[in-house]
């Protein structure tokens, strides 16, 4: 997968960068609208991930240029401005989704992921690991091929676990990827809690004892 | 109690001027008194000079005796010391059935060897009539003075002060947060009035800025600030991956993504605080708000473990005009705030009609006033897990949209009461 992040600001550029080359995205770099437009043009991509406030133009003048010359990669606009206008002029102008900063890596992980399963079609509905099987069309989830029944959040808790495998996922990045980005939701945190602990159970249930670990007082994790 | 400059200016007037004519009065009619006297004295002089020439005349044929008119008498009659002093008398007229006051004076006269001594009358009656008239009708004058001078005082004050009763309706009117145009005067024709208005467009100018700019800078200064939690976020995000992370270490990266947590909610909650003050909000629908309560709660209550036993009373569609994501912050906020200060096996009760929603919940007791708890960073107890803005933003949203906002606090029960704008 390939994957160009076009931001200003070099430390979250870095931090970007960092995160999905981890995941095995081939990753290019750009922090100026210049060097946005040029890399763009120049070659294909996966997915785009597209600051708004760039030096020498704005990231919605990015979007429309990649429109006019057809460029069709899959576009996720982050902007510190969580302002509705711009987040309506973005998905106007062929923006695939809009993730306002701060935000958590592994959400804009999911978002990519969700953004090339959507985009591409590509491979399987089903994400497998080890024997947990999730159906993203059915919305169905076997583990050793006995159903899980669990609730919507159940669900979407552990799609967001999956796809961010292998990897401490913090309370909080599961709290917002939940419930949205609702003001003052830190009392959400005790709802993550107690989802967690359900679907700790019903995996149990199923005999699937560690595969959803808690790691001290950072997260939770989904490895093998 | 403090009364009008009207009803002031009256008073003061009608202490005073009734004082100043009456004294006014006494000094005319002392005045008009000594008038009529020396008018008296002059006419018994004249009346001496003529009839003493007129016998001198012909002093045979003329009479001695008219009476009321004088009398004249050969000889000493009077003591030398009542001559040449008016002095008052009366006489009886049976036609006139009455007897009529008269001023009298007598001289001594010596023609031809002869010593006469002359009275003559001068009646007072006509004079004390005269004096009381022109009393009478100066006292009538004087009344009449007294009601048009409080009549066009009232009048011309009125006059006076309009422009700056009209200054004062304005200023009333003049709302920092929500009517911030004020409009006054330049030239009223009186240049206090001129001056008053100037300043005051000055200082509301002033204050319209200072206000703007400091909304302006929370909603800058909540952007800045989210470029450098993100970068926060994304390295701690990148930090609790690192392998050989020691427990210590994790715990302290745990607290420190808390508190970057909170960090961040609280500049969302103040950047939205700042849009809703900058009216950013502006697109209003036609809400269901039955139904959105109703989603609420039973997210809520899914969501949420050990959720108060909840008690409802919601009639079905109720509809208010407000931006969809108000509408959900205000409730959502205030169904958040019942379940998390409650007491553990607790309840809450919710309460929906047409005009208003109440949620009541049980409750620590808190030390605030209950208007000092919908301020910012507010909060009634020292709970980590809240950013004291929640019920800012509750508030923030009622006023504009000009709902009622009622909290009340009895035995361990918290009722928060919105009243819906029903205009």
């Amino acid at each position: 997968m390939k994957l160009l992040v076009i931001e200003d600001e070099a430390s979250l550029l870095k931090s970007i960068i960092d995160y999905f080359t981890q995941e095995d995205f081939r990753c290019e770099a750009a922090s100026t609208f210049e060097e946005g437009i040029k890399k763009a043009a120049d070659f294909q991509y996966d997915c785009i991930i597209l600051d708004i406030n760039l030096p020498g133009g704005s990231g919605l003048q990015l979007l429309e240029y990649l429109r006019v010359h057809k460029k069709n990669e899959g576009v996720i606009i982050i902007s510190a401005r969580n302002s509705l206008d711009d987040k309506i002029a973005g998905l106007d102008l062929g923006a695939d989704d809009y993730l306002t900063k701060p935000f958590h890596l592994s959400e804009l992980y999911s978002r990519v992921k969700a953004l090339i399963r959507r985009k591409y079609a590509s491979g399987s509905s089903v994400i497998e690991f080890g024997k947990l099987k999730l159906d993203l069309l059915l919305k169905t989830v076997t583990y050793s091929g006995q159903t899980l029944l669990l609730t919507k959040n159940e669900y979407e808790l552990l799609l967001f676990l999956l796809t961010n495998k292998n990897r401490v996922v913090s309370r909080q990045a599961i709290a917002e990827h939940i419930y949205g980005e609702q003001t003052d939701n830190l009392a959400s945190f005790d709802f993550v809690y107690s989802h967690i602990k359900n679907l700790k159970r019903k995996l149990k249930e199923r005999g699937c004892e560690d595969l959803l670990q808690t790691v001290y007082g950072l997260g939770y994790k989904l490895s093998v | 109690m403090s009364k009008t400059l009207e009803q002031k200016n009256t008073r003061y007037l009608l202490l005073w001027l009734p004082v100043v004519l009456l004294l006014g009065s006494v000094l005319f009619f002392v005045m008009l008194n000594m008038h009529a006297n020396h008018t008296q004295e002059k006419l018994l002089e004249l009346k001496q000079l003529n009839v003493f020439n007129a016998f001198t005349a012909q002093p045979a044929s003329m009479a001695t005796h008219i009476r009321g008119e004088y009398s004249l008498d050969e000889g000493t009659v009077l003591p030398k010391e009542l001559l040449d002093k008016s002095r008052d008398t009366s006489m009886t007229y049976t036609d006139k059935g009455g007897k009529i006051n008269f001023r009298e004076l007598t001289r001594q006269y010596v023609l031809n060897g002869k010593t006469y001594q002359l009275t003559t009358y001068v009646s007072s009656n006509e004079f004390s009539h005269l004096t009381i008239k022109v009393f009478a009708t100066e006292a009538l004058v004087f009344v009449f003075l007294l009601l048009a001078i409080v009549v066009i005082n009232r009048k011309s004050s009125r006059l006076l002060w309009r422009p700056f009763y009209s200054t004062l309706k304005k200023a009333g009117e003049y709302d920092v947060v929500r009517n911030q145009s004020i409009q006054l005067e330049q030239q009223t024709g009186i240049a206090e009035f001129n001056q008053l208005n100037s300043e005051l467009t000055y200082l509301v100018e002033k204050v319209n800025k200072a206000y703007s700019n400091q909304k302006n800078f929370v909603e800058n200064a909540s952007h800045e600030i989210q470029t450098p939690l993100a970068i926060i976020r994304s390295k701690l995000d990148l930090l609790i991956n690192e392998s050989g992370l020691t427990e210590k270490s994790a715990a302290l990266l745990g607290e420190i993504t808390e508190a970057s947590e909170r960090l961040s909610q609280m500049n969302k909650s103040l950047l939205l605080l700042a849009k809703i003050d900058n009216n950013q909000f502006p697109e209003k629908h036609k809400i269901n708000v039955s139904e959105l309560l109703e989603n609420i709660l039973n997210n809520y209550q899914e969501h949420y473990e050990a959720f108060p036993s909840l008690t409802r009373s919601i009639l079905p569609g109720v509809y208010i005009m407000a931006n969809p994501a108000l509408a959900e912050i205000l409730i959502g906020n205030l169904v958040k705030n019942a379940v998390v200060h409650n007491l553990p096996g607790g309840y809450i009760k919710v309460h929906l009609d047409q005009t208003l929603l109440s949620i009541e919940n049980t409750g620590k007791e808190i030390a605030e006033r209950p208007e000092q708890l919908f301020e910012r960073f507010r909060k009634g107890n020292a709970d980590s897990k809240t950013t004291g803005l929640g019920l800012a933003l509750v508030k923030q949203v009622t006023q504009l949209y000009e709902m009622g906002l009622l909290y009340e606090y009895e035995n361990g029960i918290h009722r928060v009461t919105v009243a819906f704008n029903l205009r």
